[in-house]
C-alpha cells in the first residue's frame, strides 16, 4: 500500500463494537481501512444480517459520492479499527497521490453502476412472479463464480441463503406480497422454501421465465 | 504494453453481452457506441472522441459488455489488457480522476432512476428507518449501538416525528448501558417487543437467551476467543447449567488478554455461586470484587446480591445493610436493581 502518513489529518480510529455509521444515516463521507475490521450489516425483519467483512485496504462508503443518499447498511469495527476519512470536496487530494485507491474506487464504482442497473432491470418488470424469480437470477449471477469453484459440475439446482424479506428488499415489493409469490412457487414445485434459505429447482428454468416476462424494447 | 490495432470500416470491435476484458484507446479515425437507454428504450448513439477510452466500466467491473461498438471509419486503436490499464493509468491519475468523475456520475444517475422505481423512496424512510435501526439495538441489549444511533436521529431530525420517543431512548439506552453494560440487564421497553412474546414457552426463552450473547460476541469481538468463550458460558448459565458455567466464567477471569471480558467473567462467576446456593462464596467472591475494583460497572447488582446471600444465611440486619445501599447507589426509582432491592427491604422489615 502506498504511503498514508500524509493523510493522518484524515485518520480516525473505532474501538471494538462502536458503529462507524447506520443505515439510514445520510452518508457524507467514505472510509478505506487502514487496520482493523470493519462489519457490514442490514437489519432484515427482526435479524441482523452480515453482509460483508471487510479489512485494509478496502474502501467503505463509497455511496456517500451521492450526495445525502441514506446509508444502505451499518459499518462496525469488529477490532480497533484505524480508517481514513474523506468527503466528496476532499476525497481528490487523496486520490491524486495514491492512484492505487482511485483505481480501486474506480473499479468499485464501475462494479456499482452494473449493480444498479441489474436493479433497475429488474424493477421495471411489472409482473410480480418475474420479478421475484429475477432476484434468485441477480443474487445468481453474483454468486455463480462462487458456486461454480465450489462444485465444478454446476446443476441446474440454486440454494440461497435468504429470506422472504431479504427477497421482498430487492425485488422492492412488500413480505406479503413476496409471501404469496413463493409459496405459489413452492406450490408449484419450482422451489423449496426453508427458515433461512430457498432453493431454486431450476434456474434456467427461470432465466426462460424471466425472459419471457421482459418487455421487448426495440 | 498496449498493442496497436486497426479495424476496418463497418467492423464491429465488439457486440453487447460479448465478454472479453479489453479496453481501448481511440487514435485515429471513427467509432460508434450504441446501446438502448434503459430508462426511455429508446437507441443511443455516442461518438468516441480522439484519445477517448471506451470498454472501460465492463473490463473493470468484469461484466458482460452493455453496448455495441461499431467502426463507422477505419480506426487505429490502443488495445490494453486490465493490468496495463492500470499500469498506464497508475501514472496518470488525472486519468482516473475524469474516469471516477464520469462514473460518479452515471451511478449518481442510474441510483436515481432506481430508486423512482421503487414504491418507497428511500430518502423518505430514512428517518424511520434510522429509529427502527435503533430500536432493534435497544431490543437486542447492544445499548452502545443503540445510543449511537437515536443520537444521530437527534441530531439529523431535530423536530423529527419520533423525537420524543428517540430521546427517551436514548437515555433508556445511555443509563442501561452504564449500569448493566452491553448485552445484560432486564428486557427494555415490553411494549416493542413482537406481542405475545411473553406467552413464550421455557424452550424458546432459553433459546432467545443464547441468541442475545451471539449476536454480542459477533459484534463487538468477531475473532477474539475470549469473547466466544465468555458468551458460551453466559448461554451455559441462562440455561441453568450453572456448575458448567462457573467452570467456563473461571476460564475466561483467568485470562489477561482482555480485561473488559476478565471484568465481567468475574461479576458473572458471582451469579453462578449464586445459583449453586453456595452463600459463603459468593459473600466471599463479591467481598473481592469490592475491595479490587470498587468502580466495576456493576456494582449495584453486586451490592444487590451480597444481600441476597447474606438473606439466605439468616443475617438480616447485614443483609438491609447492603440492601440500602444499593439504593443509594442507584437513585432511580424505576431500575430494576433499586425496586429489587426496595422489595427485599420491605420484605425484610428494614424499609
Amino acid at each position: 500500500m502506498s504511503d498514508l502518513s500524509n493523510f493522518s489529518r484524515f485518520a480516525r480510529t473505532f474501538q471494538p463494537g462502536e458503529i462507524i455509521f447506520s443505515e439510514y444515516e445520510p452518508g457524507d463521507s467514505f472510509y478505506l481501512i487502514q487496520s482493523g475490521k470493519v462489519k457490514i450489516t442490514k437489519i432484515v425483519g427482526n435479524i441482523e444480517k452480515n453482509i460483508d467483512i471487510l479489512q485494509p485496504p478496502e474502501i467503505f462508503g463509497e455511496m456517500a459520492i451521492l450526495e445525502g443518499a441514506p446509508r444502505s447498511a451499518t459499518a462496525t469495527a469488529i477490532d480497533t479499527v484505524k480508517v481514513l476519512e474523506f468527503n466528496r470536496a476532499n476525497f481528490e487530494i487523496l486520490m491524486m497521490g495514491n492512484p492505487q485507491i482511485a483505481l480501486r474506487l474506480l473499479r468499485l464504482f464501475a462494479k456499482r453502476i452494473y449493480d444498479q442497473k441489474r436493479r433497475f432491470m429488474l424493477l421495471t418488470l411489472e409482473d410480480p412472479q418475474a420479478r421475484v424469480a429475477d432476484v434468485f437470477l441477480m443474487l445468481d449471477e453474483t454468486q455463480t463464480a462462487i458456486n461454480q469453484a465450489m462444485s465444478p459440475d454446476l446443476t441446474e439446482s440454486r440454494e440461497f441463503h435468504i429470506t422472504v424479506d431479504d427477497v421482498a428488499h430487492w425485488a422492492g415489493m412488500s413480505s406479503a406480497d413476496v409471501q404469496a409469490v413463493l409459496s405459489h412457487f413452492s406450490n408449484q414445485r419450482r422451489i423449496e422454501l426453508y427458515q433461512n434459505r430457498i432453493i431454486v429447482k431450476n434456474i434456467n428454468e427461470f432465466v426462460r421465465f424471466v425472459n419471457s416476462r421482459r418487455k421487448k424494447i426495440d | 504494453m498496449p498493442k496497436a490495432a486497426v479495424f476496418r470500416a463497418n467492423s464491429v470491435i465488439y457486440f453487447q453481452g460479448d465478454i472479453e476484458e479489453k479496453i481501448y484507446v481511440l487514435q485515429k479515425g471513427k467509432i460508434q457506441l450504441s446501446y438502448v437507454d434503459m430508462e426511455t428504450g429508446k437507441k443511443v448513439n455516442e461518438i468516441i472522441q480522439t484519445g477517448e477510452f471506451f470498454g472501460v466500466k465492463s473490463a473493470l467491473g468484469h461484466y458482460p459488455r452493455e453496448e455495441n461498438a461499431v467502426v463507422l471509419e477505419d480506426a487505429a486503436v490502443l488495445v490494453f489488457t486490465v493490468p496495463e490499464f492500470e499500469q498506464f493509468a497508475s501514472q496518470n491519475t488525472r486519468i482516473i480522476l475524469k474516469m471516477l468523475k464520469v462514473f460518479s456520475n452515471q451511478l449518481r444517475r442510474v441510483h436515481r432512476q432506481v430508486e423512482n422505481l421503487l414504491q418507497n423512496p428511500s430518502m423518505g424512510n430514512a428517518e424511520n428507518g434510522l429509529f427502527r435501526v435503533g430500536e432493534y439495538y435497544l431490543k437486542n441489549k447492544m445499548y452502545s449501538q443503540a445510543r449511537y444511533v437515536f443520537s444521530r436521529y437527534l441530531t439529523y431530525y431535530p423536530s423529527g416525528k419520533l423525537i420524543e420517543q428517540a430521546s427517551r431512548y436514548l437515555e433508556a439506552a445511555e443509563q442501561t448501558l452504564t449500569r448493566y453494560g452491553d448485552g445484560k440487564g432486564p428486557a427494555l421497553f415490553a411494549n416493542i417487543d413482537q406481542p405475545g412474546q411473553s406467552e413464550k414457552t421455557e424452550s424458546d426463552k432459553s433459546q432467545n437467551a443464547q441468541t442475545n450473547p451471539q449476536t454480542q460476541a459477533s459484534d463487538s469481538a468477531q475473532n477474539s476467543v475470549v469473547a466466544k468463550k465468555y458468551y458460551d458460558a453466559i448461554s451455559l448459565l441462562n440455561q441453568g447449567k450453572a456448575k458448567e458455567a462457573l467452570a467456563a466464567f473461571k476460564t475466561v477471569a483467568d485470562q489477561n488478554d482482555d480485561l473488559d471480558f476478565k471484568q465481567k467473567a468475574l461479576f458473572d462467576i458471582g451469579r453462578c455461586l449464586l445459583a449453586l446456593s453456595q452463600w459463603e462464596s459468593v459473600i466471599k467472591h463479591f467481598t473481592g470484587i469490592i475491595q479490587s475494583m470498587p468502580r466495576h460497572p456493576n456494582m449495584p447488582d453486586i451490592l444487590f446480591y451480597m444481600g441476597q446471600a447474606y438473606e439466605k444465611k439468616g443475617e438480616k440486619e447485614r443483609a438491609i445493610g447492603f440492601y440500602k445501599k444499593v439504593l443509594t447507589m442507584d437513585t432511580d426509582e424505576d431500575s430494576p436493581i433499586h425496586i429489587k432491592s426496595k422489595k427485599a427491604l420491605t420484605a425484610l422489615g428494614g424499609a
